[in-house]
């Protein structure tokens, strides 16, 4: 009943502020057509992209590092972080893809989730049920239970913005003391090795900044031709979630500089001294390579077909391998995982691709997937 | 799942339908229409037979019904008042269709299936084999253009040309006939998710709608075409709970809207009527 009142909420808060968006700002949707030429030529020459951008991030004075799958990518991870201790995250369903919040508090660190739906999710020890906003199966009033038992602090029947402002206190301590700051990227320029992260509650900028080690981890799907792509992807996630204009959007070249001695550029200055990229592989390049699949990696995950989706909102937001939830989902879970099952409870309701800012034929894709969960033969009817 | 592909290739073979069915319930709408037409009309029975799928479907899923009612079902048939609106339903669209100068034909008893479940359960090797049978049989019948009358049948042979050669016209009823009929009331409407988000038609049904005289209720959460939301229908063969929770929602949705409901397909009439608090009537019934 929870999710049935919270996924209501959502949508009605939601689809009706995507369409004033976007007919408020007609150009993104020229922005989309024109990002989703690049994203193609990107999927069409992935591994090259890859190169390329690898190239441009040793340039900037960052560390690039590709791995192949979900262990390489924690090992590598392991590695940077070494003794360090102190670990904020913003949200990167990567992170989440390779296991890397556990993977970390096993290792003994003290790792923070800063996105407040992210934090929301760390608290319950649930999984992410939507691809931007993590804890949307959770009302108010379960965010204000969950939040009052973790943290104290916060009266009877409290309000949105007493919930938030809590959390906030409490991140405070962990922001500025953070060794190490993890985030994914939203969009990765292959000519200048930038990395984009589109946010509104400015914990990312924190993330980036404040520690003196910077992690973002990536999908190959990620990377674009250029920078201006990369931005042009920052604007129309943002614009198709609903969250125009995003209160901030970062770009990172590599580790803090300054210029400022004879114009001389000089690393660090006052941010981290050390920017790693990792990219990861686990199925993309495969998937790239498979006529029936590829479209699936030009989603730029804006979470717009889960709002549009019968099959979504029906199963509390379970449907998907997370954090790979929703239509998108269903053809993520199979592409990172191999769980090609979730595609059979797909309805070809068509709400999906009609939404989709990338033109992705989701129900298309999905019937191709299904196609393969019958050939796979495990006993899932 | 092995089970489940084989069982429904073999009533596919042995009864030409995913579910064994007495072909009297299919053919008999009519005994008026000749059988060798370049033109036909093609039901796929959709509309006789799928008034006892929810019976059919009652363990849950497609393998549940083929495994435990298949012996049965030979026995089940719609009641008369279900096979009389079907059959009013496919006379409905026959008249108009002929008031638009159509000279059809029906291959009554060799009328095959679409194959429309292989496609969208995702065996597509299957439904390729299917669509090369239910070719020639179009081909041994000399049939030029096929009219359909329900999506699900629609979008199959649509999509034949993407699996084998095909060089039959499909054409939809919707896409010729105009409204017989002054209707002054008001409606909501369930658009059916492949009319409208696939096969191109939904400004045409609006549009003959719009003619008769109807008012629609619309609202852009519910009835908007990238808003509206699946009956749940075709999902029942994999997830009867899923298909009945996405029913019932739709439902309350559509009540919030109106106790009057247009629908343009057999499976949302049959999915929905349980919840939909109100009256239900297929386009056909109401506007030709």
């Amino acid at each position: 009943m929870t999710w049935e009142i919270a996924i209501n909420r959502t949508i009605r808060n939601n689809v009706p502020r995507v369409y004033n968006v976007l007919e408020r700002h007609p150009y993104i949707k020229d922005l989309a057509l024109e990002l989703r030429k690049a994203k193609l030529d990107v999927i069409n020459n992935l591994e090259k992209y890859v190169e390329e951008t690898v190239e441009s991030v040793k340039r900037i004075g960052g560390i690039p590092h590709v791995v192949s799958d979900s262990h390489e990518a924690r090992e590598v991870v392991t590695k940077i972080i070494g003794e360090r201790k102190r670990i904020i995250m913003g949200k990167s369903m990567v992170a989440y893809e390779i296991g890397l919040r556990e993977h970390l508090k096993r290792l003994g660190k003290d790792v923070w989730e800063t996105d407040l739906g992210e934090f929301l999710i760390q608290l319950a020890n649930e999984p992410p049920s939507h691809i931007i906003a993590p804890a949307v199966h959770m009302s108010k009033e379960r965010a204000e239970e969950l939040v009052r038992e973790a943290l104290g602090g916060l009266s009877e029947d409290a309000t949105h913005e007493q919930i938030v402002a809590r959390v906030r206190e409490f991140l405070r301590d962990k922001f500025i003391n953070a060794e190490v700051g993890i985030t994914g990227a939203n969009a990765i320029s292959a000519d200048t090795g930038s990395v984009i992260l589109v946010e509104n509650e400015g914990n990312i900028r924190f993330t980036t900044v404040s520690p003196s080690v910077h992690i973002a981890i990536a999908g190959f799907e990620k990377i674009v031709p250029t920078l201006p792509y990369a931005m042009m992807e920052a604007l129309v996630q943002a614009a198709y979630a609903g969250l125009y204009p995003p209160t901030y959007v970062n770009l990172t070249s590599g580790p803090s500089s300054t210029g400022d001695i004879e114009m001389k550029r000089v690393s660090p200055a006052h941010g981290p001294k050390e920017f790693h990229l990792i990219l990861l592989d686990n199925g993309r390049v495969k998937a790239s390579k498979d006529s029936e699949l590829s479209e699936a990696l030009l989603c730029i995950r804006c979470g717009r077909c889960h709002l549009h989706c019968p099959v979504y909102r029906v199963l509390d937001g379970k449907w998907g391998t997370p954090p790979y939830s929703g239509p998108m989902g269903a053809m993520w879970s199979y592409i990172v995982y191999g769980n090609a099952n979730h595609s059979l409870l797909c309805t070809h309701s068509g709400g999906c691709k009609e939404v989709c800012p990338m033109k992705i034929n989701i129900p298309k894709v999905l019937e191709r997937i299904k196609s393969r969960a019958w050939m796979q033969g495990k006993e899932v009817l | 799942m092995e089970g489940v592909r084989s069982l429904l290739v073999e009533s596919l073979k042995k009864y030409g339908m995913p579910f064994p069915v007495d072909s009297n319930v299919c053919t008999g709408w009519t005994r008026d229409l000749p059988k060798r037409r370049e033109t036909i009309i093609f039901t796929s029975c959709m509309y006789q037979i799928e008034p006892i799928v929810p019976r059919l479907t009652k363990f849950s899923s497609v393998a549940g019904s083929l495994k435990g009612l298949s012996p049965l079902a030979k026995l089940i048939k719609p009641s008369k008042t279900e096979l009389e609106r079907a059959y009013n339903i496919l006379n409905n669209i026959v008249s108009a269709l002929k008031r638009k100068g159509i000279d059809l034909g029906y291959l009554y008893e060799d009328e095959p299936y679409s194959g429309a479940i292989l496609l969208e359960l995702g065996l597509l090797e299957e439904f390729a084999n299917h669509a090369k049978a239910v070719y020639n049989k179009l081909k041994e019948y000399g049939v030029k253009r096929v009219i359909t009358v329900d999506p699900h049948t629609h979008n199959a042979l649509t999509r034949y040309k993407e699996f084998i050669s095909f060089d039959v016209d499909v054409m939809n009823y919707l896409e010729v006939v105009s409204s017989n009929k002054k209707v002054e009331d008001e409606y909501t409407i369930h658009d059916s998710c492949l009319y409208s988000r696939f096969l191109n038609l939904r400004e045409r049904y609006r549009s003959i709608i719009s003619d008769s005289g109807i008012k629609l209720k619309e609202d852009l959460l519910i009835t908007g075409k990238e808003t509206s939301s699946c009956c749940g229908g075709p999902i029942a063969g994999v997830n009867r709970d899923l298909s009945e929770e996405i029913a019932k929602r739709r439902a309350s949705d559509l009540n919030s809207l109106s106790s009057k409901l247009l629908v343009l397909c057999p499976i949302c009439y049959v999915t929905l009527s349980p919840y939909f608090k109100g009256e239900i009537k297929d386009l056909a019934e109401v506007i030709l």
